[in-house]
């Protein structure tokens, strides 16, 4: 009994320290998109609040907390108010498998304990995935649910987006777990240890390079970014499937944007990148200050990703919705089926240690 | 397609190019834009701001009441109502003189159609206001416009070089010029 309290208490702790870290990556994330985007466009981004307007997030989560909460006329109660907690708990859930640094077990008060995990689960990849599909429930609803033609329509386009492009984002890492012999996403982990060379991305006897191109424009569609941001097109439909929200509601439709991104970003990171393995052994530093640098590195590489997904929304157009779904079906998915089978058949043939 | 563009379809070229444009404008930030506000962009010699009416340095008003300025606004932005000065019949002045600020496009046709310069645009341009009835300005407003915007002001026509023309100046209460 006091074990499970203990066991309990350590989980919930750990939990909210990780869901903290989130949101507040979330909140550095808000000013940072608007500030690169700025700079990348011969702007400023936002100045006004604070020194360089580093207070902006707070001002922008003051004003949406303060904001009226309108309810559509016509518009479905209980879906509209799901949906936004449909589209959140998924995007802050799968932060859950994520190994953040060494996987390293602690003894405390005889309950063992993973620090820089919560749930070292063995289908930890599937799980990501899985949860991602329930996140597009919450934007479909979300459309459907407001009683507006735009939401309709970017519902509409987001089911088929995302339906379209989980597919691809399932067969890109099949090469991975190929290599790594696993789905959890320690063990995906540990298998890239000892130096950049073994990372998914460059690793013999097939490097994952293009299964990582596959899997990050997917992602990029999947999360409803720029150039795939079809389902909240500004140009077309308002706002896409949150043109009805306000206040909170429209903050958990941004929250899950942002969280989503963050996941997207952490799973590329472990998956292709090694983790938070360094690039070469000797950068991790000895073996007690290994979560320090662990952490640093994961930090690192998943902050590289995050700029390039504003890199991206700063230099592209957005695609046309047939564009879109030819990338996806008849580019894409050919590219990441070939990537299977070649990486199968030099696995068979080239076993690794 | 040959085989130079297929490398570069597979190899996303112009994306990656692209990529290189924004990133390069990112290392050689150099913001375009002004914290306007705080900092204001300096405006032309000509530019053509708020209108203002104007007062000769003895503090009497130039307009005349010729209503010619109402005549040439294109958007009915002017309302001149004309009076006879009291006690000088050739005389007239604007009794009330009134501009419909919302309607206005500032094309300077009124402050060209003046025949005593009474009329001028100032280099002010920051009026948004919460109620548009405070763009309905009168003559006094007006005014004090020109004062604060024109502070160094003519001297009257009379004054001025003696070959200047000038009309509507009743010449009985005036001192003599020396010759």
């Amino acid at each position: 009994m006091l074990e499970t309290g203990i066991k309990l208490a350590l989980t919930l702790t750990q939990i909210g320290v990780i869901m903290g870290i989130v949101l507040l990556t979330v909140a550095v994330l808000t000013l940072l998109e608007r500030k690169v985007l700025g700079w990348m466009q011969d702007r400023m981004g936002p100045m006004e609040v604070g020194p360089y307007g580093i207070l902006q997030p707070v001002a922008d989560g003051l004003k949406l907390f303060f904001k009226e909460d309108i309810i559509p006329a016509g518009a479905n109660k209980l879906m509209f108010s799901l949906a936004p907690i449909l589209s959140l708990v998924p995007a802050l859930i799968g932060f859950a498998v994520i190994p953040f640094g060494p996987n390293w077990t602690l003894e405390i008060f005889g309950v063992e304990f993973k620090p820089f995990v919560i749930s070292d689960i063995n289908i930890g990849i599937l799980y990501i995935l899985a949860f991602a599909s329930i996140g597009a429930y919450g934007i479909i609803l979300g459309g459907w649910s407001s009683n507006s033609k735009y939401s309709l329509l970017g519902g509409l386009r987001s089911a088929a987006q995302l339906i379209s492009y989980e597919l691809n984002v399932g067969l890109s890492i099949v090469g991975v777990l190929l290599l790594a012999g696993s789905l959890s996403m320690v063990q995906i982990t540990e298998a890239q240890a000892g130096g950049f060379w073994n990372w998914f991305f460059f690793t013999l006897p097939f490097p994952q390079a293009i299964a990582f191109v596959v899997f990050i424009i997917s992602a990029v569609a999947e999360t409803n970014r720029v150039p795939f941001d079809l389902p909240e097109a500004e140009s077309e439909l308002v706002a896409g499937f949150f043109t009805e929200y306000s206040g909170m509601r429209f903050a958990f439709f941004f929250l899950a944007e942002y969280a989503n991104m963050i996941l997207v970003s952490c799973v590329a990171t472990v998956l292709f990148f090694g983790g938070w393995h360094a690039p070469f052994s000797f950068l991790q530093g000895p073996e007690s200050l290994t979560w320090v640098t662990g952490i640093f590195w994961f930090t690192v590489k998943v902050y590289f990703f995050l700029f390039l997904f504003f890199w991206l929304r700063a230099t592209l157009p957005r695609l046309r919705y047939d564009q879109l779904m030819r990338f996806g079906w008849k580019v894409l998915l050919p590219i990441a089926l070939g990537n299977i089978v070649v990486t199968s058949t030099l696995a068979y043939l080239f076993p690794g240690p | 397609m040959n085989w130079r563009e297929w490398i570069k379809t597979l190899t996303f070229y112009e994306i990656l190019m692209g990529m290189k444009a924004t990133l390069s404008h990112l290392l050689n930030y150099k913001p375009i834009t002004l914290q306007y506000p705080h900092e204001k962009k300096p405006l032309p010699d000509n530019y053509r701001g708020m209108l203002a009416l104007l007062r000769y340095d003895d503090g009497t008003e130039k307009c005349v009441g010729c209503d010619l300025c109402e005549a040439a606004c294109p958007s009915r932005v002017i309302r001149v109502i004309s009076a006879e000065v009291p006690g000088e019949p050739t005389k007239r002045y604007s009794k009330e003189y009134y501009m419909d600020m919302t309607r206005c496009l500032f094309c300077g046709l009124c402050v060209e159609a003046c025949p005593v310069d009474a009329l001028g645009m100032t280099r002010e341009f920051e009026w948004s206001v919460y109620d548009k009835r405070n763009l309905q300005l009168n003559k006094e407003q007006l005014l004090a416009i020109g004062d604060r915007s024109y502070p160094v002001r003519e001297k009257r026509i009379e004054f001025q070089h003696p070959n200047v023309a000038f009309f509507n100046v009743s010449f009985k209460d005036l001192p003599q010029k020396e010759n």
